[in-house]
């Protein structure tokens, strides 16, 4: 059995010896288990292991990467050959400054879970199960398809300045869709859970909210075309700052002129209420690593502080370039490192600040407004503006939930969005990679159909 | 390859399969990504592996592994076996596969000059030359971006009814990005083009006419305004008239979407679902196109299919499983993203077929409305029947002239409705840009297309 961080190792002193000014590569072993539910029943297991090095060299600033499945040490020479022969093909870049250098190591607790590393696929379908039943609470649920699926990953960095590490994690989601009918109305309701450890608990409870949105999703209305105050579910919340702050803030589109957010730091977005975190420490949030994909040590950082941005996520390419520290945003991937691309700046988890409201408060203080729950538009990021559908979206009358909405989008500028945040809860949920609590937005742009 | 799968096959089989299949794979590619004139990644991969899947009585079992050596093949062959039949015992459905032909072939993609033979100080000089285009287009332009991929692959897809089926595929795909900034404003414009076939399609004036392409949207965009927010009468492009095919409608035609009781269009086989004007296909066996394969993942043979015929539904995209147990004929839907993911239902290149009128008469019919040009991308539910997508640029119609542009219009509508409302299809067909389609975690490389269109009561998404 090949020693993936000695594997690592070899490659980088090799790399130096084919002329690579710099090198670092991570090697990688996974194993997922995965169950899918159609229609309520068992429709497929599956496991897939995967095991490769993704190899990235500079050579005069010029960058080169080439990825090789297995540990075989001839396929992932090749492998190394080619990044090099691309780094000196490519444009030299006088901005790259230097990868990173061993400092301090710090060790995030919460990573790995033995116990979802150690579950084969026959419990993974028991569990697949229990979510299908959970998701069928109704007679008008009309078809349920789910599932679980359970990783885990070993990772082995290495680089020429002489960071070698080695990480491990473990991935469990859940998702599931109920489908209610009645008649000829269907429609479906979503929910899912991410961590790193196993969360039993969860699996009920995300079959059951999908559940209940698929049941109150079948009463529908259109509405006409105005400003509404609009409250926000975590799972939209969670979709749109992913991208809004998690791309606008990303340091590589500000310094390219690429971002809404290009000249703001250390002035006032939004409102003095709205903090926002990028912490990768936070134990069992699928985002969080002891070091990131250039092997810097986790570290939490203020994106927005009481409304005010204050910081960029950096790499060390960008941080070389705004002559800062790198902030620790190299990403290897999602939740589970992969070998197949190189590096690339991304968000670990954003934290957003709570408020001292509730999802109830909220609705009671709204006389007429809109509930969105699930949306999977992006932001355009150069501009800051947002316009997408309210793919589940419910009325909100005089301070009650109502029918669900049918064919309606929303349009409103993320720095208004920022600064028209009113209330926002207590609790919070984690979805899409951002931990966020309910928010209400004061007023935003409804393109109804009534 | 062909021993390791007659050995998977075997042991699948004596493990108790009723039925086993498997994509074996050796695969290089490469991708550049130019940022502002430098490189930003240039990298390659070289992969090889295989996924193999198991069924019995309704439940499927699957399992990948990238060492291809006897023994590694021989425990994934024997696990995707025994997954299928534990999953099985916990399964409520149960159900047959129809016994099929054994198909055997072997199908090179059309490819003069493959990309294995191009050095990659070429592939970066031309990702160069569109960068340099795109910045000296117009003085507005801020930053670019170049992104130039291709693919190589070799696949044998085998199963226990025979079938052999070696493809040998090849793609290149050349996309361009440009920012335009003006007091304050950033506009963004993009163009691509890509298509099976090797480094001779990167040779054509097609290639250097998408950095132009991009860079002038970018600029033109920068006197827009965003969008109005409401129901409006909308003419389509020929990239908006694809996404629609795709999402609108492609998606809910999926067939194991249907089985699982997920589209809006169950049991509306025959129905009118559009009006008479529109016919709508899915054609992977189109040459030249991103979306192209011969023979699908499962080793069916291709072919066009007629999803809507005068505004009535004709059939569905299948697969082995579905077109069983659906009886009806598989029609060659199954793609993976690679060997580690199982095959499932994917589309190719989905178009409205062209109508009677004329663009521009089309336009001149309209009152008051936009019209939406270009692709940024969509998505749909096919439960609930809802769908959304987003154009990179629009224009007022007012009196049959076209008058303010807008930008970011996203348009949102009801599967059963949108195609109802269609007030005339214009006679301009065009099959579009290259793109990739996600679906459970997987990409597959698709394009669409179709002629204008002119649709009723859309809702349109704007910020004022």
């Amino acid at each position: 059995m090949v020693d993936i961080q000695d594997l690592a190792e070899k490659l980088v002193t090799r790399a130096l010896r084919l002329g690579a000014d710099a090198c670092d590569v991570a090697a990688v072993s996974s194993s997922v288990v995965v169950a899918e539910m159609e229609r309520g029943s068992v429709k497929q297991a599956s496991t897939i292991r995967d095991t490769g090095v993704g190899i990235r060299v500079f050579r005069k600033g010029s960058p080169g990467f080439a990825c090789a499945t297995g540990t075989e040490m001839g396929r992932a020479l090749k492998a190394l050959e080619l990044a090099v022969s691309q780094a000196r093909a490519g444009t030299p870049d006088p901005a790259f400054k230097d990868l990173p250098r061993p400092g301090r190591a710090t060790r995030t607790s919460g990573l790995y879970d033995r116990r979802v590393a150690d579950l084969q696929p026959a419990e993974v379908v028991e569990m697949a199960i229990e979510l299908t039943d959970a998701a069928r609470t109704h007679a008008k649920i009309y078809s349920v398809n789910a599932g679980i699926s359970a990783g885990s990953c070993q990772a082995a960095f290495c680089n020429s300045n002489g960071i070698t590490r080695r990480q491990s994690f473990t991935a469990f989601e859940i998702g599931a869709e109920s489908v209610a009918k009645d008649g000829e109305v269907m429609f479906s309701g979503m929910d899912a859970s991410w961590s790193r450890r196993l969360q039993k608990s969860e699996v009920v409870r995300v079959g059951q909210t999908a559940s209940s949105y698929a049941m109150r999703g079948l009463r529908r209305t259109r509405i006409p075309t105005g400003d509404y105050a609009v409250v926000l579910d975590p799972i939209a919340a969670g979709h749109i700052l992913a991208t809004a702050i998690g791309g606008g803030a990303n340091a590589d589109n500000v310094q390219r002129g690429r971002s809404y957010l290009g000249g703001k730091v250390g002035k006032a977005v939004g409102v003095d209420s709205l903090t926002v975190w990028d912490d990768p420490t936070v134990d069992w949030l699928s985002g969080s690593f002891s070091f990131d994909g250039e092997g810097t040590p986790a570290r939490r950082k203020a994106v927005i502080e009481r409304g005010v941005l204050r910081s960029l996520l950096h790499d060390s390419y960008t941080a070389g370039k705004d002559c800062v520290r790198s902030t620790g945003n190299s990403s290897r991937g999602g939740a589970l490192w992969s070998y197949r691309r190189p590096p690339s700046i991304a968000p670990s988890n954003l934290i957003v600040s709570r408020g001292d409201s509730s999802l109830d408060e909220m609705l009671e203080e709204t006389r007429r407004g809109v509930y969105l729950r699930v949306t999977y538009d992006h932001p355009n990021l150069a501009t800051g503006e947002f316009s997408g559908m309210m793919m589940e979206s419910f009325v909100i009358q005089d301070g009650a939930l109502g029918d669900s909405i049918l064919q309606s989008t929303i349009g409103i500028d993320l720095l208004e969005m920022y600064r028209r945040i009113d209330l926002m809860s207590r609790e919070t949920r984690y979805a899409f990679g951002v931990s966020v609590p309910y928010m209400r937005v004061s007023r935003a742009r409804i393109g109804g159909s009534a | 390859m062909e021993d390791l799968a007659e050995l998977a096959i075997e042991k699948a089989m004596g493990a108790g399969a009723q039925f086993a299949d498997l994509r074996i794979e050796e695969s290089t590619s490469t991708s550049i990504l130019i940022m502002d004139g430098k490189t930003k990644t240039m990298s390659s991969s070289s992969e090889e592996g295989i996924g193999i899947r198991a069924f019995f009585k309704g439940a499927w079992g699957f399992s990948s592994t990238n060492l291809l050596t006897k023994s590694p093949v021989r425990d994934a062959a024997v696990t995707a076996a025994k997954m299928a039949k534990s999953a099985q015992k916990r399964a409520k459905a149960e159900f047959e596969l129809e016994d099929r032909a054994a198909v055997l072939a072997d199908e090179k993609y059309p490819c003069r000059e493959p990309p294995t033979d191009v050095t990659s100080e070429e592939k970066l000089s031309l990702a160069l030359l569109l960068d340099r285009m795109m910045r000296e287009h117009h003085e507005s332009i801020s930053s670019t971006s170049v992104r130039y991929d291709d693919e190589v692959v070799d696949r044998l897809v085998a199963n226990s009814f025979g079938t052999r089926v070696r493809t040998h595929e090849v793609w290149t795909l050349a996309a361009c990005s440009a920012w335009a900034s003006s007091e304050g404003v950033i506009q963004r414009g993009h163009s691509s083009i890509g298509s099976i076939g090797g480094f001779e399609l990167m040779r054509t004036d097609a290639v250097t006419g998408i950095a132009a392409e991009s860079a002038a949207q970018a600029v033109r965009l920068l006197d827009s305004v965003p969008a109005p927010a409401g129901k409006f009468t909308v003419v389509l492009d020929n990239k908006m008239t694809g996404i629609m095919a795709h999402e609108a409608f492609g998606h809910a035609c999926e067939a194991d979407g249907v089985l699982a009781g997920a589209s809006v269009l169950e049991g509306r086989l025959g129905a009118k679902v559009a009006h008479e004007s529109v016919s709508l296909c899915d054609d992977p066996t189109i040459e030249k196109s991103f979306g192209y394969f011969g023979y699908d993942w499962e080793g069916t043979k291709a072919r066009r299919r007629t999803l809507i015929e005068a505004g009535r539904l004709k059939g569905f995209l299948h697969n082995l499983e579905t077109s069983s147990r659906m009886k009806a004929q598989p029609n060659g839907c199954a793609r993976a993203q690679a060997y580690s993911s199982p095959p499932i239902i994917r589309m190719s290149n989905t178009f409205v077929a062209p109508g009677g009128v004329s663009k521009e008469e089309l336009i001149e019919e309209v009152d008051h409305g936009i019209l939406i040009m270009g692709s940024q991308y969509g998505y749909v539910e096919p439960a609930k029947g809802q769908f959304m997508f987003k154009g990179d640029e629009a224009y007022e119609i007012a009196r049959g002239e076209l008058g303010q542009r807008y930008r970011d219009v996203s348009i949102s509508g009801v599967i059963l409705e949108v195609l109802q409302n269609v007030v005339a299809v214009a006679d301009d067909f065009v099959l579009t840009d290259p793109g990739y389609c996600g679906k459970s975690g997987q990409e597959a490389r698709v394009s669409d297309g179709g002629p204008h269109i002119c649709i009723s009561n859309m809702v349109v998404g704007g910020l004022v």
